[in-house]
């Protein structure tokens, strides 16, 4: 055990107070599960304190309160097991106690401490010193090993969240991905596209240009092809443009509040989307013809085509946003007008103007970025033949690739970057490869070599040594002895981009400006100006589309809240995790088809979207990783049952609330501490704890039942069931319940509850016989 | 200063300081590490470390405990009895559990007889009577891996 102080409190308070003055600190109980997991080190932190609860006054207790039964916290189990009057008046209480462990662990562990204890995998609790522990879902690592391992004694109900899904953690918006393949599979796609679009109202663009990292991140990865997540995002996005109506609608009332959005691109659109969806009148002012942005006019068609971004265009349009189109802020209209005529104001407007590299004849080459938005100008004019782009990134990609549909004879890219250390994404330097373009990593610009008649005739290039110091910071370092000369009729640079702010006037540009020359933003995207706020490559730098629809939302959010409407927070995910037993072993993803090289243009997109049956059993390929551990407290499930009471030094809480998280006492605050359970008598009805387990003792349940019921006039009056053993909390079955209410004690009636009761059941591959083991239990429970 | 700990074990009355100095005890130490390693009463034995196997149990006011999840510092007041402390301490004769136990072979290796001794000694604190049943529930979180438990109950049967 890692050292820890040692603080023996007198009182809940001493105790609570001790507690919170460190930074992380254990209560210890009876002490039965807590010395193990500090012995065997299987969670990374270590307490820095533990503080003796056993020597507070007066905390063990059993109370007869008439119609209830008050235990102290304190109160052991044996003293519990040997209490006579428990044994008539609680007796499941009484019966489960008896079940736990054996009679030496009984002696000292307590009932406050049994409904604490933590879940039940052998993944987690995977002693330290041998091999080192396993940094699970469950204990902030992000795979669960029991899904696809070993699992008898694992939960047949489905997995908990966790809250730190690798892939959504991944994503920039935080998107939950599991969330959205789980209706998927169930083909409720309108449930799916409720969840994407609670951080993303454009999935059908998304799905199109993001680097989509949080492929890389996905578990499936470690045995075959990762679950092909944006290709079942484009089936999705496809299905919710197809079905625009029902996804972009107009809000049902008007706050009358007034918005003013600046550019049109995915942090501006999104702001748009959900501040309309929220009722305020929202106008955007764009200064080009068509909104969009950077996917409008910075992404070729075949990657992404334009229909797309107009379909969604449209769609906002219909929510009732108001686009103002060729409207320059600072030359049409001020911004100071802008601020004047509105509530709130939201600047997007990107990062467009070309770097000066400060090279000889750099006035001779071509700006990436405007290559893409002439590209139509260009494909009219003759492309040159011999075409050199320079830059590591998706935009040089989208340039070369670009370059090479519109006829250009030769391709080449020179980069600074080596191969694995290039921006652009590996699929797309794979494709610009596939399609004849010569990469050159590792070489610098020197100078622009041009003819006497100033036309270009090749770049001098400097062979560079490092791109980062060792800090990871951009700082390239050159070989100026080491040159080469890259022949080129045409040079595009798409070594970066930068933002112009002098669209805000001279005040504003001052006050909103960072040391980077962005705008300088907060954690709620607002600027320096109470009102305006910001997002997307304006305010973060050059990035990815998602980041910039992070902004939007997180912006939207913020300003409604400041013009006094907080936005609702989005359910909670209810339920267990469920996934397909079977497609979490199938390792090949199902693929987006491609065109052929030869058929490949620059008007039509490269790829078709697969098909709903098709993503549909993708996403059956997603483990829906989470927690698949079991609760392991007995006294739990007839708490949870009975509607038992467990009073804490702050709150009381019903039984089913305590225990609806993964480790009962993560809904405790710092220092917080179970002071006391209280659980009805239950008169007249029959009782009982049924605990299956390999060995008569020690064992923790691999299924039990808590069970009460009353019998009226031949039929059940009423009938209470609560499982554990069988999923991370315990399972209340309030279904067989009602199911049972006035139905007589048949063994017919009773299977077919139990059937009801595991309707919802998916067992693991090793855990099917669970299901019978709980059906065994409903029988003994009614006696027949 | 130190926080002072006064342990009772076998009638005898033993006082330390809490510390991670020499000869003081940490926080962190547990009943059966002070038990054999420092005390030197070497009867108790350390097997699981997690309180499923009952080696370690020994009496703690009267009841069988696991002394390897037990944290010492939280001993304080409790009167402790080991298997040392069974026999009385001037004759040096032996209880009549564990006469018991001789004369019925209940052991095998007797690796875990200490801590079985222990939970009889417990079962038979409680209830000086118990049924078959009892005894077998009250041994139920001691193994043995030679089966010695036929003869354990035995023994224990024939001293009631």
């Amino acid at each position: 055990m890692r050292k820890f102080d040692h603080i023996n409190a007198e009182s809940y308070e001493e105790a609570s107070s001790a507690l919170r003055s460190y930074k992380k600190a254990e209560p210890i109980a009876g002490g039965t599960d807590l010395i193990g997991t500090l012995k065997k080190q299987i969670l990374p932190d270590a307490p820095e304190a533990v503080v003796n609860l056993k020597t507070i006054k007066d905390a063990s207790y059993i109370r007869d309160n008439g119609n209830t039964v008050s235990i102290g916290a304190m109160t052991k189990l044996c003293d519990i097991e040997d209490s006579d009057f428990l044994k008539t008046e609680e007796k499941a209480v009484w019966d489960a106690a008896r079940s736990i462990a054996s009679p030496i662990i009984r002696n000292e562990a307590t009932i406050g401490g049994n409904i604490c204890q933590d879940v039940r995998c052998w993944y987690y609790r995977y002693p330290h010193a041998i091999g080192g522990r396993l940094m699970c879902a469950r204990k902030g690592g992000d795979e669960c090993y029991a899904i696809k391992g070993r699992n008898q004694y694992h939960s047949i109900m489905g997995g908990m969240n966790t809250g730190k899904n690798a892939c959504s953690t991944e994503c920039p918006a935080g998107t939950d991905i599991p969330g959205y393949m789980a209706r998927i599979r169930e083909d409720d796609w309108d449930g799916a596209a409720e969840i994407i679009m609670r951080v993303n109202p454009m999935p059908m663009l998304t799905s199109r240009v993001c680097p989509h990292t949080c492929q890389t991140q996905c578990n499936q990865c470690e045995d075959g092809d990762c679950i092909n997540i944006h290709a079942v995002e484009r089936a999705l996005g496809d299905y919710i443009l197809e079905n625009a109506d029902k996804f972009y609608q107009k809000p049902a009332t008007e706050t009358g509040k007034k918005v003013g959005i600046v550019g049109a691109g995915p942090a501006g659109l999104t702001a748009a989307y959900y501040l309309r969806k929220e009722g305020h009148t929202v106008t955007v002012y764009e200064k080009m013809e068509e909104a969009g942005g950077v996917l409008m006019y910075g992404i070729p068609e075949y990657r992404l085509p334009k229909h797309y971004v107009r379909d969604l265009v449209h769609a906002i349009e219909n929510m009732g946003v108001n686009f103002c189109f060729n409207t320059e802020v600072g030359k049409d209209i001020k911004i100071e007008e802008i601020k004047e005529a509105n509530d709130t104001v939201f600047l997007d407007t990107g990062a467009w103007k070309q770097p000066i590299l400060g090279i000889d004849g750099e006035h001779l080459t071509h700006f990436g970025l405007n290559f893409l938005v002439e590209v139509k100008a260009f494909m009219n004019r003759q492309i040159g033949k011999n075409v050199l782009v320079c830059g590591g990134g998706n935009v040089a990609m989208d340039v070369a690739l670009t370059a090479v549909r519109l006829g250009a004879q030769k391709v080449k890219l020179v980069c600074l970057e080596q191969r694995a250390e290039m921006p652009a994404s590996a699929e797309e330097i794979a494709r610009a490869e596939e399609e004849g373009v010569e990469i050159y990593n590792g070489w610098g610009l020197g100078r622009v070599i041009s003819a006497e008649d100033g036309s270009v005739t090749g770049l001098e290039a400097k062979r560079c040594t490092s791109v980062f110091d060792e800090a990871g910071h951009f700082s390239p370092v050159y070989d100026e002895n080491d040159k080469e000369v890259f022949e080129s009729d045409c040079i595009i640079l798409a070594t970066g981009q930068r933002v112009d702010l002098d669209f805000l006037g001279e005040k504003y540009k001052e006050e909103l400006k960072s040391a980077r020359g962005l705008i300088e933003i907060g954690e709620h995207k607002d600027t320096r100006e109470p009102g305006v706020y910001a997002g997307g490559d304006a305010a973060s730098g050059p990035s990815v589309a998602i980041k910039a629809i992070r902004d939007g939302g997180i912006a939207a959010r913020h300003m409604s809240e400041y013009m006094g409407y907080p936005v609702k927070p989005a359910p909670a995910r209810g339920g267990f995790l469920k996934h397909d037993p079977e497609r979490i072993f199938v390792t090949e993803s199902m693929k987006e088809k491609d065109t052929p090289v030869a058929e490949r243009s620059l008007e039509n997109e490269d790829s078709t979207s697969l098909t709903r049956e098709e993503a549909k059993l993708e996403a059956g390929r997603c483990m829906n990783c989470g927690c698949y551990s079991v609760n392991a407290s007995d006294m739990s499930p007839v708490l949870v049952a009975f509607d038992a009471e467990i009073k804490t030094t702050e709150h009381t809480f019903g039984a089913d609330q305590f225990f609806s998280n993964m480790h009962s006492v993560e809904i405790l605050e710092p220092g917080e501490i179970v002071t006391e359970i209280t659980v009805p008598k239950m008169e007249g009805y029959e009782t009982g704890y049924l605990k299956m387990r390999l060995r008569e003792s020690i064992d923790f349940a691999v299924t039990s039942l808590a069970y009460a019921y009353k019998e009226e006039n031949g039929v059940l009056a009423d009938v209470r069931l609560a499982a554990g053993g069988i999923a991370p909390v315990p399972v209340r079955f309030s279904e067989a319940e009602a199911f049972l209410k006035g139905k007589a004690k048949t063994a017919e009636n009773v299977d077919q509850a139990a059937e009801i009761a595991l309707k919802d059941a998916q067992p693991l591959k090793e855990n099917n016989y669970k299901i019978q083991e709980v059906k065994v239990q409903f029988r003994k429970a009614f006696g027949v | 200063m130190s926080k002072e700990l006064t342990l009772k074990v076998n009638g005898e009355t033993y006082t330390f300081t809490v510390g991670d100095n020499l000869g003081q005890i940490p926080e962190t130490e547990t009943l059966v590490e002070t038990l054999r390693d420092r005390l030197g009463l070497t009867g108790t034995k350390l097997s699981c470390g997690e309180g499923a196997c009952g080696c370690c149990a020994v009496l703690m006011d009267g009841k069988a405990v696991a002394s390897c999840i037990t944290l010492t510092t939280e001993c304080e007041g409790r009167e402790i009895v080991t298997i040392e402390g069974l026999s009385d301490p001037v004759t040096g004769k032996l209880d009549p559990l564990q006469e018991a136990f001789l004369s019925h072979n209940a052991f095998q290796c007797g690796f875990c007889t200490p801590g079985i001794i222990i939970a009889a000694k417990s079962i038979l604190n409680k209830n000086p009577h118990p049924t078959v049943e009892e005894i077998e529930e009250g041994l139920s979180g001691n193994f043995c891996r030679c089966i010695s438990h036929y003869q354990v109950i035995e023994a224990v049967k024939s001293i009631l």
